[in-house]
Order: structure tokens, then sequence, then C-alpha cells
């Protein structure tokens, strides 16, 4: 019903009919509904679910075996036969790339999730508690922060040997400060907020306050903070094969990959151009997507 | 007459980079069972840092609270949870702030009962919770609710509602209707006087409105710079103000009638800092009476009148 | 030369979203004269502030929108001007006060610096005419010219809100919107703003809208009341002819659901139910679900505003022929 009758509501008012049910509204749901609203984030998010759909079905999107050498066809360019071309070994760089979806979004996953448990927890706790606590952690956090991420990442790696679990510890501890920081200010900005003395009023115990009022209005910075950590870790995974630390051939990691094709950069440019791609399209959609779950979660903060 | 609470020199100073601040300096005060007293004065005067500091969600610097004898200021905060966490409670006065955004109606009204009561059975709980909705008047189906969904007047039936689910004797309402547009501030205050006389509670009223005060209290305390400058019976503020300030204070007030044109009086300056307050009447620098006498020592809250007390060293010359 | 400055016919906003349309004016009228100050009251929600931001032209974009009215300003149509035409019409012929002093001042600027922007952005003169003129403006808003060198942030409350003030009055602009001035303020603030207000208002003719949902501060600034409901003008006259003889529903009500200071009442007047939506408006009298006049008829046709006399208007069924016949049955 209305006052005065304008197109605006008649498209509403359509649009509403053909909903059979009116949805109950949720915090969760509001976040959805915003996010839905917001093309550059949905562009990020069906790119990140044609990633993960391509790492799952690696094998059946490959041509060829990415370990397979195929001495006959080496170094060719890009051609119907070989996507991306093949590199100095005749490998096929379109299968490589493809394995390395797989390789990437895996270890990037465990990296942030490890990141989340440690420098998170660590992130909470000192927010949390502040005072002492606090300044106990984020000082030695800050120590751990003013030496390079990467360069902190390699020393690790020097003493760990090579390999997957040592180059998530690796980027672990390098991101850790960084985690610890972002769920700090998090958790502060909850802390800070009238509903807790209220719950603090009708004496809701410290763990109950944080785990039942503090993670859950948290999560959506969390979770933003978290999109954002897997760009971080696939960059670090890929600079670090780059250099040679972390991963080995023939692994088809990302940045082996481009590590392979350097010394060949004039004259086969592809071995590079296609990898170097592929981080960047993966590292751009997560970052919008990021961007999105920012808008969606926190509409005023922007 | 029986004093549920006993305030004793009760202090709370928080340190800042700049010194300390006295948000609360030696107030003391009696409440009765079963009254209201208003505690009213301006931003920054230290009235909801009281409140709070009743509620022991702050730790007083020193003093004694009796609550029924017994020194709850001073005691562990667990053995305080275990005893009078129940008793005493508080309304918060942003009812958009002060709730979870993230549960429903029910289940913001279950936590408190949860919380406190860990042997009721579920059933037990959300039965009650339910009957206090009942109680503060929110429809059943509202139960699914979210607090964005509701508006101020619900929300803040909603604090009411965690609030009396515990039972409590004492509730400390910080500003609970100045969020609220007119028409649903006159439900609330309805509907806290109503509870006060079914249950016999004893209300804490802090607020900045003093025709709300006067409504709802039977007594008032005026605050200044964390310091009680006068305490009396309601009616007795209105027709015989004697501290400058409160007087300040009341004909500051806009008064909805063209007719009654008012003789102003309008301080000069604002708040003085209370960061390391010198040793004098804290009003001094805005009095428009002052005198050398008020820069020299600081006023003690003393009875001037049967209950009027009243802190300002020359009194007396505004008695009628 | 017509006496009205400001003159509102027919004025009609919406927001609209993917969601919902709120229909937050819903046909308004109303004129200011010159050197008049008009009170503009009503709960959350009743479209206060969107008269007063169609007024200034600072409707959110693409939210916003003006269905039909016209607003005209010494009797040019708003709403025909361009943008840039309107940009120079804000500041020099209407300013706004927001309610929010800290949010309204520039944190990195000197004060003096912001009055002197306004100056020269409207006026022809030097940089330190325009800082000379800013200086002058303090020392009239009640603070001490030599303090035009500070930052905001070293201003307490009340003072921001003077410069605030002063800001909005130093092109001496005909019409000067104040939404919910010292709402932010303490008692004590209010009372040396609100006299200060005042006094500038009648020394310099300014016409003003002072919204606000306090009536004290209508009664003691205003010449004239307009009482909104649910976007619309539900009352209107006199602040004599509102105060000692209110006609509707509401506005009495309204008066009732205040605390009073001199009188004692052991319980308030309450209106029941809740604010009613914006975005749900029925076809009849929007209050009509909260009133408790009404009759049925109130549930079936829309009020329009009737004059009862030359100083008061109202919107009620209660004060038209039909409704006699309705008792009288």
């Amino acid at each position: 019903m209305s006052k005065m009758r304008t197109p605006a509501m008649e498209k509403i008012e359509k649009k509403n009919a053909k909903r059979k049910k009116p949805v109950k509204s949720t915090p969760m749901r509001e976040s959805w509904k915003r996010f839905k609203r917001n093309p550059t984030a949905l562009i990020g998010l069906g790119v990140v679910c044609i990633l993960i759909l391509v790492a799952i079905f690696a094998p059946l999107i490959a041509p060829y075996d990415y370990k397979v050498q195929d001495y006959s066809a080496m170094m060719q360019a890009p051609s119907s036969a070989h996507l991306f071309g093949t590199d100095q070994f005749g490998r096929d760089i379109f299968s490589r790339v493809i394995y390395g979806t797989r390789y990437s979004l895996i270890i990037a996953l465990f990296c942030t999730i490890a990141a989340l448990f440690s420098g998170g927890l660590l992130g909470i706790i000192a927010g949390y508690f502040g005072g002492t606590v606090d300044t106990i952690i984020m000082r030695v956090m800050d120590i751990f922060q003013s030496i390079p991420m990467i360069m902190m990442a390699m020393c690790i790696v020097a003493v760990l040997g090579n390999g997957i679990p040592q180059l998530v510890a690796a980027i672990m501890f390098a991101s850790m400060p960084t985690m610890a920081r972002n769920n700090r200010a998090a958790i502060l900005r909850v802390r800070g907020s009238d509903y807790i003395e209220s719950s603090e009023a009708i004496g809701v115990s410290q763990i109950q306050m944080i785990l039942k009022h503090m993670i859950p209005n948290a999560a959506g910075i969390m979770i933003i903070y978290f999109v954002g950590f897997l760009a971080v870790s696939i960059m670090m995974m890929s600079s670090m094969s780059y250099i040679g630390v972390g991963l080995t051939a023939p692994t088809p990691e990302w940045g082996l990959i481009l590590n392979d094709g350097k010394a060949y950069l004039t004259s086969a440019p592809y071995m590079m151009l296609f990898p170097a791609l592929m981080i960047m399209i993966t590292c751009f959609a997560f970052n919008l997507m990021g961007d999105g779950l920012r808008d969606a979660f926190d509409p005023k903060m922007k | 007459m029986s004093n549920l609470l006993e305030i004793k020199n009760l202090k709370k100073y928080f340190s800042t980079p700049r010194g300390e601040l006295h948000a609360v300096d030696n107030v003391n005060l009696n409440i009765e069972k079963g009254k209201t007293i208003g505690v009213v004065g301006e931003s920054g005067c230290g009235k909801s840092t009281l409140g709070k500091t009743l509620m022991r969600l702050h730790t007083p610097t020193s003093g004694e609270v009796l609550y029924n004898g017994e020194d709850i200021a001073g005691m562990p905060m667990k053995e305080f949870k275990q005893k009078y966490r129940t008793n005493i409670q508080m309304i918060f006065q942003d009812p958009y702030a002060s709730l979870d955004p993230r549960m429903n109606v029910l289940q913001l009204i279950e936590e408190p009962i949860k919380v406190n009561h860990k042997d009721m059975s579920k059933a037990d709980v959300t039965a009650r919770a339910k009957e206090m909705m009942e109680l503060v008047g929110l429809a059943k189906r509202l139960e699914g609710s979210y607090p964005h969904e509701l508006d101020g007047g619900r929300r803040q039936r909603i604090g009411i509602a965690r609030a009396l689910s515990l039972n409590p004797d004492f509730i400390v309402c910080d500003e609970p209707v100045s969020a609220l547009d007119v028409s649903i501030q006159a439900q609330i205050l309805n509907l806290l006087q109503d509870l006060q006389e079914e249950r016999g509670l004893t209300y804490m009223f802090i607020t900045h409105d003093m025709s709300v005060v006067k409504h709802i209290s039977d007594d008032i305390a005026v605050m200044y710079l964390g310091q009680l400058i006068e305490k009396c019976p309601a009616n007795e503020i209105f027709k015989n103000t004697i501290h400058p300030y409160s007087q300040a204070l009341l004909s500051a007030i806009p008064i909805p009638n063209v007719h009654v044109k008012k003789e102003r009086m309008i301080l000069k300056g604002e708040l003085t800092s209370p960061i390391d307050p010198k040793p004098c009447c804290r009003f001094a620098a805005r009095c428009p009476y002052a005198s050398e006498g008020c820069m020299e020592k600081e006023p003690e809250l003393r009875e001037v009148k049967p209950n009027h007390f009243v802190a300002c060293h020359y009194a007396e010359k505004f008695m009628k | 030369m017509s006496e009205n400055m400001l003159n509102v016919e027919n004025l009609v906003i919406h927001y609209e979203t993917d969601e919902e349309v709120v229909e937050a004016v819903n046909n308004i009228s109303f004129r200011l004269k010159k050197g008049e100050v008009l009170g503009l009251v009503g709960e959350t929600g009743a479209g206060k502030t969107t008269t007063a931001l169609g007024i200034m032209g600072l409707l959110p974009p693409k939210v916003g929108h003006v269905i039909q009215g016209k607003i005209e300003l010494d009797g040019e149509n708003l709403f025909d001007k361009s943008e840039r035409e309107m940009r120079n019409i804000r500041g020099k012929k209407i300013s706004m006060i927001f309610q929010d002093p800290m949010t309204a001042l520039n944190p990195v600027k000197t004060v003096g610096e912001q009055i002197a922007e306004v100056v020269l952005l409207h006026s022809r003169c030097s940089k330190v005419e325009a800082l000379k003129r800013a200086q002058d403006m303090l020392a009239m808003v009640g603070i001490v010219p030599e303090r035009y060198k500070d930052y905001p942030h070293q201003f307490s409350g009340g003072m921001k809100q003077r410069i605030v003030i002063a800001i909005a009055l130093a092109c001496e602009p005909e019409l000067l919107i104040a939404d919910e001035p010292t709402t932010a303020l303490d008692v004590t603030i209010q009372a040396q703003i609100l006299d200060m207000m005042r006094s500038l208002q009648k020394k310099q003719g300014t016409s003003m809208i002072l919204i606000t949902h306090d009536l004290g501060v209508v009664a003691e600034m205003c010449d004239h009341c307009a009482v909104m409901y649910a976007g619309e003008l539900v009352e209107y006259g006199t602040v004599e002819e509102i105060f000692d003889n209110p006609k509707h529903p509401y506005t009495k009500a309204l008066y009732q659901s205040i605390p009073s200071l001199d009188k004692d009442v052991d319980r308030l007047h309450v209106v029941p139910g809740m604010v009613t939506d914006p975005s749900n408006l029925p076809e009849y009298c929007s209050f009509a679900d909260r009133c408790e006049a009404k009759c049925d008829l109130c549930e079936k046709a829309d009020p329009k505003m009737i004059r009862l006399n030359e100083e008061h208007c109202v919107k009620c069924l209660q004060y038209t022929k039909e409704w006699e016949g309705k008792i009288n049955e």
C-alpha cells in the first residue's frame, strides 16, 4: 500500500510476486545479498570457482602428463597441439600449469589455515585480554615482522629443508605477524561494542564471550583477511619456488615453471608468460573476492 | 526505612596520559529498597561510570558499596559473580549497539538465563525467556527476529527482558530512553514503572533529561565532574533548588510552553577537565556567584535541611 | 515582491532501492516569510531531514527522487536549476547546519581557513579579507577571534557547533536550515547555542527552518510550527496556536507523552503502537492505526489539509463535515 504509486513500486511488487515466500532476514543473508549485487566480487568468485574446478579435474583437462618429457617436441611455441607451448624438456606447459593449480590452491589454503590458527589465535588472545598479554604478544610479532617475509621463509626452509610441509611452515611463520595484527584489530573493534559490555553485565564468562560473541561478530572481517591471505600465500610460494627454495622440480608449481623458463626469456617468452598470467589471474580473483566480501560484511567500512 | 545499597566514599579514577581522571570522586549515596534514585548531570560528569562501577563493570579505585550490608565493591570478582551478579542488573543506553547483532530475540533473552542457571533444562530456559518476552510486551512472532529488523523501542524491551530474566532486585538504568522517540519513550518509562510496582524493584536511573528524571524518580542526585553536588527528594529539587549548578541546569531546559518566558541562567564556558582537579569547588570556574572562598576549599556534601544535601559553601545564601 | 521567500508546494520525495520504496515526504506544502523561524517537529523517520535535503538539493544521488512538487526560493523553482547553479545557491542563499558538529568540520584545516573558504567561494574578495571575515564570524558566535588558527580537535563539542554555525552564516544566507543543531549537546550548552542562534537570527534577519524533536526548543525559538508524521504535515500554525490549541490527535498525544516539569503525572500518556513504517504506508490516514479518536471513516479516506483559521491548518477528518455526520449517526 502507498500514498502515491510510482513505477519503481510496481517493479518491486512484480519482483516480490515472483518470489514464493518472503525470506527471513538474518545478518548472514543480508551480507550475501550485498555480495550478490557486486559485479566485480561475483567475477572474482566465478574465477575462483573455475580455478577450483580446474584443480579438481586437472587429469581430465590436461592433454599430457605434466612430467613426461617428450624430446621430439622441445621448446615449441604455442600451437594447437601444445596450447601454451613446451619447455626445454618437451613437457607440455599447459598441462603443467593446469596441474600447478592443484599445488598452488592447496598449499595456499594450508598456509592460510596454519597462519590463522597460529597468528590469528595469538591476535585474538592479544586483542581480548589486552594489557601485558597484548604487549608481549605484539612485541614478539613486531620482532618477527622486522625480518622481511620472504627472507624469513627462506631461513626456515634452509633449516628445515625442502618439501611441502616445510614450505607451509615457512609461509605460516612469515605471515604470522600480519595475521595476528589483523585479527587483533578485528577483535578490538568488536571488543569496544556495547553488546560485549552488556554480556559482561549478565555474567557471560570470558571463554563464552570470545566464542559466542566476539568471534562470530569478528568473523566477517576475519574472512576478508583470510581470502586476502590466500592471494599473499600464492605470491609467496611462487616467489620462493622461483628463487629455488621450498619446492623442487619436477613439481609443476607455477613459480617453478617460471624458474624453468627464465633462462629462455628472450628466445621463448611464452614459457614464462603463461604461468605468470595464472599467478596474476588467481591473485587478482582472490583480491576482487576479498574486496567484495569486505563490502558485504562491513558496509560501513570502505 | 531499609537501605538496599549504601555507597561510601566511592572513587573511580582512570589513569590517562595526561593524569588521573577523577570520573567518580568520593560519592556517598544511600538507595532505599523499592525506590528510584535519579542521577543527573551532563556528559562527562561520571554518572555512567558510577552505574558501571556498581555493576562491577569497572573495579572501583577505593570506597565501599554495601549491598544489604555486605561490601560488593571490594569482594573478589568470582565471589561477586556467584553471589550478586543476578541481583544487580543494568539496562543500557543504546538499544542499537547493546544487543549482539548475530543473535535473534529469543537467543538474546535466553542468554542470561543459560549463563546463570546452568542446571536448567533447555526447555525451561526457553519457557522462561518466552515468559519474559510477554512480560515486557514483545509479541510472540518476534522470537526469531534479529535486532536490525526491530525499532528502538522493541530493542530496548529486549534489553529490559535480558536484565529482568535474572530476577534482580536492583537495576541500573543507564539512559534507557534517551535514544528513543518521545512516543516510544513514554511506553518504556511506563513499562519500567509497572515492573517496579509489580516486582518491588529498586532503580538507579541515570539520565541527562531533567523532565524524565523528575517523572520517574523518588530522589534525585545531581553530579558535576565526578562529585555529587546536590541530593534531595525529586519534588524538592524543582521547588527549592539550592546549588547554583542545579539552578543553571534547570533553567536551561526548554519548556514546551509558549507563555512561560523563563529568566535563563546561561552558564559561561563548558565543563572543565576532570583530570587532576584542584582542591577547590569544581564548579567555581563557571559559577556566577563564585567568590574567593570557593577557590580555597572543596565544599563537602552536607545536609542543609532535612533530607536535602548540598555541596556548596554558600548553600544557605541560596535557600528560600 | 511577495513576502514568502520560500514556498514548498506538493512536495513528494521517495527513496528507491532495489528492495523497497520509502515514501519519505508525502505531498507537503508550506511557506516561509522573510525573517521567520519555522519549527519542523516529528519523530525519527517523519521526513524532516529529507525535506531539508530536498530544499538544499542534496538528496542522496540515485536513491533519492523528487516525484512531484516544487520548491521556490524568491520566486524561482529550485528544481529548474542546474547542479552548478545550485552550488552557488548553497552556502550563499541557503545554508544548512547538521546535527553532528564533529563530522561537519575538516580535521586537517584550521577553523579560520574553513570559514574563509566559504567566503571566498561565494564572494569576490581577497584571502586576507576572507580571513578577516572569518575572525569577525568567530567573534560573532562567541569564540575569541585569535583562535582562528586552531584546528577543530582543539575545540569542545559546543564550540565546534558554534564554528559550524559561523561557517553557515558567513555569507549571510537568506535561509538557514538547522537540522537538530543542539541534540548532540548538553542542556547548558544547548541553552548557550540557542541563545546565540536567536540573537544572530534577529540581527541578520535570516529566515530559519529549525528541525527538532524537542517541543521545548520549538516553543522557545520559532514563530511557526509544522508537525510531521510519516512524511506528511499533520498540523501547521503559529506556535501559539499549536501549543495552546493543538488539534491533531498526534500533536495532542505528543504533548501528553512528554513528562512535564511543573505537573505531577503518575503515568505518562502513551501513543500505542510503533512509528508508521514509511516503506509501507496505508492509503488512508497514516496515523489512523495509532489514533485514539479514529472512526471507520479514517480507514477509508486520506484527509486533506484543512484550514481552521488564518493561523492554523490541520490534516484530520475530525474537522470535516463528514465527521459530524458520522458522529450524529
